[in-house]
């Protein structure tokens, strides 16, 4: 299709032509066309097929109001073409279509609608209940939009920023320009979000306005260029707000250009003030057949051909019910579109320059008419026109019918900052009763239709703005109301719904294929207000979020209710449709890494998250880690545990501040003695455990477990805030690395490296000293058993951290000295019966549960978090306890988490395992678990459902003491 | 968390600098008198009105420090403190 060459307010280069590829066949662009006005200019009509009907749709708005023009471009199914800019090489296809979108060989189920009521799918297809997972397959194949491979994985880059304003202008036409310009007038820093690629909204593409000099598209050039160079407006194209939250927080999402270097990209804006600026679009008519391709709104048949160059028919029929629509005709008909006749709805009221116009060019103008019903039974071949209230009609051939029934406003911004809006009589517009503080609306959401109430009303929010940010122009918010008062107010609206009828192919809602007919049903069922009626039909729950059906199916509800006041159905973010990777960002690796995770990625580390950090779980390919464990209990190895939480806490109530967060007495912490502790929730669940050491006066170090160490500062302050305690407490442990050195020659690698005397005389099972390696390398030393063996644990400034490493590395060279990963530690602390928190305990195990009693004190002058709840939960004997269980198969290991049930027979869950392996050291399969109190007796049969197998086939396991590995603990103490 | 939060000591922040800690109850209830029942209330029983509720916040990515304010749970922003109350 030739596209027209001289219009001054294209927007697409001509002279760059971009190939893609639809249907299998090379097209042609133009760089700045969208991917649906290249299809147009390439002749396509029929874009795909409806979600239910199987309808033919075509180009109908030009913004993404509705799903007709969704299709699948390079794999990703539903990209909204209307708004996509094309690319180079797309590959562009059709959706829900069997065969072709021209000829669907589902196109039959059009027919069939009286079949498919509003709801048949809650109504008829559960019954019987053997039929629905085929009727489920079935109506899945034939119904829904674009198809998603499961294995679809979005390859574009996601990027994420988080600008702050005083004023965020919402929509960059002449309201919301002239917004912005009159609020950096007085200093404000304006942030402008627009949707489509350029500024100026609907002036853009316009010629006539009655009274003004100057062209619409002319004005909306030099506002936009005095924005560009304003340096105090930020302005933001190709970004659609998508959401608005409370203390004026705006989210909108930019779609990145084959220039820009994300895909999308999430912006979140801390405003003080708001504009919403977003302008009107029009209100789709209601009449048969409404949604056949070749009818379009004729704000998009303009746009066609004033932003694009494309003519977008031949003979064209207007039925619209605004003056916009008027000079919509006059226009395309000045462009070369041959314009048949014009419809309006509205009997008087006309804007009398455009009426003198239309007869000056012979139009056909039928006031108090609207179409009645499209015919053609792809595309639209002719239009009946009939008068409203007579029913006497008339029809036209045509190939476009721009069809409208007025102006709604696109009050979504609106509605997410106001609350519910209501129903204005003057304007037939829904608008916001009252606005919060520093939310303020300007332009044609307000109803304003005459170009310089437009402009005035956005210099008018401009300054209010500025004066609620607190700048000094209280005088200019007054003159700026003063010259809109003067200027013409809000149009009045047409209410104008449909002829009568029953509706049986007026489509209220083209995303969900629900018809006038449709709401009739839900009526008749009882679902009399919109919002049930939304819910029941689905009406506007599609992609475009109630772009086609917001203001109609309100307005249709009313009349067929006989019920005066139409409301709206409630508006959510996102306003658009968003993809989740958008929202996601750039998805940063947000982990930290410990001064030792190169060495360890060297030595065949691999690594996995825990908490916040990354940790070597495995050193080789063998998940059971046989060798690291052995290697630990017959030789020695070295473990990397900076990961744990380190804290100082120091000051003269220090003690009173771990009296409180501690279950067991602090005060008795001997010098150069390690205490094992615990902390409690008011509930008496244990949520930390880790040493508490006294390094001087009021002054602790204290360690947690590697997910707690983020929360203990926050949980000290929190149980200690109603006191003025004074103490100071230091989060080390990111500046302090940590080695554990454990196995029979522990103290052989250690001796080699340090002078101090760490003989077990001198430095024995449960105390800590703090001495110097070889360099000077200062450590503080525990000797503490979590694996069972003779170890040491080097907590070693991080700086120092790598040094230490390879000391102990080079040290252990001639021993076998080998790192090991936290599996072969889980596996050896599991043979010892040491629990790890979150592992052997879930949110509701206290203390008690997991037979650490003892580390409660019941000292009642201290009185703990958590104390009162141990008191109660002390007599329950039914409670789940941490028991020791040994699997009487020596192979089979059933999963972590596997539920425990008290017989085969009977299959009542008496409790779950926690952590299981198989043990070298003991011979067999054991493992902890939380049972219930009466079964916890040693000898206790348990029957163990693994849940990979049926669920008729239960292993067996015996319970048995504790711990299963060196009871006495003598190995640790040597 | 889109609501803005006037830290006594960072200033007005960014509601996901802070962490929540539930409605202010006043100081823990004294041990030895009071009953189960008692604690189960102060610990557990909320009085979840839609309103302006005093609570506990903490500023956890800035200053670290817990301090109360007035909260309206129906628009979720931070208000004022009622007349009688500071």
């Amino acid at each position: 299709m030739k596209r027209r060459l001289s219009l001054p307010t294209r927007r697409v280069d001509l002279q760059r032509r971009i190939p893609f590829f639809y249907k299998k066949r090379t097209c042609y662009g133009v760089k700045g066309d969208t991917i649906a006005t290249a299809l147009y200019a390439s002749g396509v009509r029929i874009f795909g097929r409806s979600l239910k009907y199987h309808r033919p749709r075509g180009l109908y708005s030009m913004d993404g109001e509705c799903s007709n023009t969704m299709m699948t471009v390079d794999g990703v199914p539903n990209v909204r073409t209307e708004t996509t800019l094309l690319r180079e090489d797309m590959v562009i296809e059709e959706q829900n279509v069997l065969f072709s979108a021209r000829n669907d060989l589902l196109g039959f189920m059009d027919r069939l609608d009286r079949f498919m009521p509003a709801g048949f799918y809650y109504e008829s297809l559960h019954k019987p209940a053997i039929l629905w997972p085929m009727a489920a397959k079935m109506v899945r194949k034939a119904a829904g939009l674009g198809h998603i491979d499961p294995g679809f994985r979005f390859s574009g880059i996601c990027d994420e920023i988080y600008p702050a304003a005083d004023v965020c202008v919402i929509g960059g036409g002449p309201a919301g320009m002239s917004a912005a310009l009159a609020a950096a007038a007085s200093g404000m820093r304006v942030i402008l979000l627009e949707a489509r690629p350029w500024l100026g909204g609907s002036f853009d593409y316009r010629l006539y306005a009655a009274g003004e000099t100057m062209p619409l598209y002319e004005q909306a050039g030099e506002l936009s260029s005095r924005v560009a160079s304003n340096g105090g407006i930020r302005v933001f194209t190709r970004t659609a707000m998508v959401g608005g939250y409370n203390d004026n927080l705006v989210t909108a999402v930019t779609e990145g250009t084959p220039e820009d270097p994300f895909d999308y990209r999430y912006v979140e804006i801390r405003t003080k003030s708001v504009i919403v600026a977003t302008g009107a679009r029009e209100r789709p008519l209601l009449f048969e057949n409404n949604e056949r391709p070749g009818v379009m709104q004729p704000d998009c048949a303009l746009r066609l051909a004033r932003t694009y160059g494309i003519l977008p028919g031949r003979d064209a029929v207007f039925s619209v019910g605004h003056d916009f629509g008027l000079e919509a005709a006059l226009d395309l008909s000045d462009l070369g579109v041959s314009v048949r006749a014009v419809a309006d709805v509205r009997k008087d009221g006309h804007d009398p320059a455009l009426l003198e116009e239309i007869h000056r060019r012979n139009i056909a103008f039928f006031p108090g008419w609207a179409a009645a019903l499209a015919e053609g039974n792809k595309k639209v071949n002719s239009v009946r026109l009939s008068q409203i209230g007579t029913g006497r009609s008339r029809a036209f051939s045509c190939d476009l019918l721009a069809a409208a029934a007025g102006h709604t406003p696109a009050c979504e911004p609106l509605a997410l900052f106001c609350g519910r809006l209501a129903y204005n009589e003057t304007t037939g517009y829904f608008l916001p009763g009252k606005y919060p503080p520093g939310v303020f609306a300007a332009g044609r959401v307000l109803g304003l239709e005459a170009p310089t109430s437009i402009r005035a009303s956005g210099e008018w929010a401009g300054h209010e703005a500025a004066a609620f940010c607190g700048a000094d122009c209280h005088a200019a918010a007054k003159d700026a109301r003063k010259a809109l008062d003067g200027l013409p107010g809000p149009h009045a609206g047409s209410n104008w719904i449909a002829h009568p009828g029953p509706g049986r192919k007026r489509f209220v809602c083209f995303d969900e294929d629900v018809t006038e007919k449709n709401v009739r049903q839900a009526l008749a069922r009882g679902f009399d207000v919109p919002e049930l009626i939304k819910r029941f039909t689905a009406a506007g729950t599609g992609p475009g979020q109630g772009g086609i059906s917001g203001h109609n199916l309100p307005l249709l509800v009313s009349a067929l209710t006989k019920k005066n006041a139409a409301v709206p159905t409630t508006v959510r973010p996102p306003l658009r449709p968003v993809l989740l990777s958008a929202y996601a960002g750039n998805g940063r690796e947000m982990t930290k890494k410990t001064p030792v995770h190169e060495a360890q990625a060297k030595q065949g580390a691999v690594f996995r998250r825990v908490g916040s950090w990354h940790r070597a779980r495995y050193f080789s390919a063998d998940l059971d880690v046989t060798e690291e464990v052995a290697n630990v209990r017959s030789n020695v190895g070295i473990l990397d545990a900076s990961t744990l939480g380190c804290f100082r806490i120091f000051g003269p109530d220090a003690l009173s501040a771990l009296q409180r967060v501690y279950a067991g007495d602090m005060s008795a912490i001997r010098d150069g003695r390690i205490k094992y502790a615990a902390m409690c929730n008011h509930d008496g669940c244990v949520i930390d455990d880790g040493v508490v050491i006294r390094t001087g006066t009021n002054d602790y170090r204290f360690t947690t477990s590697t997910g707690r160490a983020g929360e203990t500062g926050e949980w000290i302050r929190y149980h200690t805030r109603f006191e003025k305690w004074d103490f100071h407490l230091v989060n080390l442990t990111d500046g302090t690395g940590v080695i554990n050195l454990a196995g029979p020659r522990a103290r052989d690698v250690l001796e080699k490296i340090t002078d101090a005397d760490i003989s077990n005389e001198a430095f024995s099972f449960g105390s800590w000293r703090a001495f110097r390696l070889a360099g000077g390398i200062p450590v503080t030393c525990m000797r503490l058993g979590f694996v069972g063996e003779l170890s040491f644990e080097l907590n070693i400034p991080a700086s120092f951290m790598q040094a230490a490493w390879d000391m102990l590395l080079e040290a252990g060279r001639d021993m076998a000295l080998r790192p090991f990963g936290v599996e072969a530690q889980n596996v050896l602390r599991l043979e010892k019966g040491h629990v790890i928190l979150g592992q052997e305990s879930e949110q509701r195990t206290n203390l008690l549960d997991l037979n650490l009693g003892f580390l409660w004190s019941r000292n009642k002058d201290i009185k703990p978090v958590g104390a009162d709840a141990l008191g109660q939960a002390e007599s329950d004997p039914n409670r789940l306890t941490l028991t020791g269980i040994r699997m009487a198969d020596t192979h089979a290991v059933p999963p972590d988490g596997s539920v425990i049930v008290n017989n085969a027979a009977d299959r009542r869950v008496i409790g779950y395992i926690g952590t299981i392996r198989k043990s070298a050291a003991v011979g067999a399969v054991v493992g902890m678990a939380l049972v219930e109190g009466p079964y916890t007796r040693e000898g206790t049969r348990l029957a163990i459902y693994d849940g990979h197998s049926n669920m008729n086939v239960f292993q067996h396991a015996t319970v048995v003491r504790m711990p299963f590995y060196d009871p006495e603990g003598e190995r640790m103490r040597i | 968390m889109s609501l803005l939060i006037q830290c006594p000591i960072c200033g007005r922040r960014n509601g996901y600098e802070f962490r929540y800690g539930g409605e202010d109850k006043g100081p823990y209830p004294d041990g030895p008198s009071i009953s189960p029942a008692q604690w189960y209330d102060y610990v557990h029983a909320n009085t979840c009105r839609a309103g302006v509720v005093r609570e506990w916040w903490c500023h956890r990515q800035g200053c670290g420090l817990w301090f109360t304010l007035f909260r309206d749970t129906g628009t979720n922003v931070q208000v004022s403190a009622p007349e009688g109350e500071q």
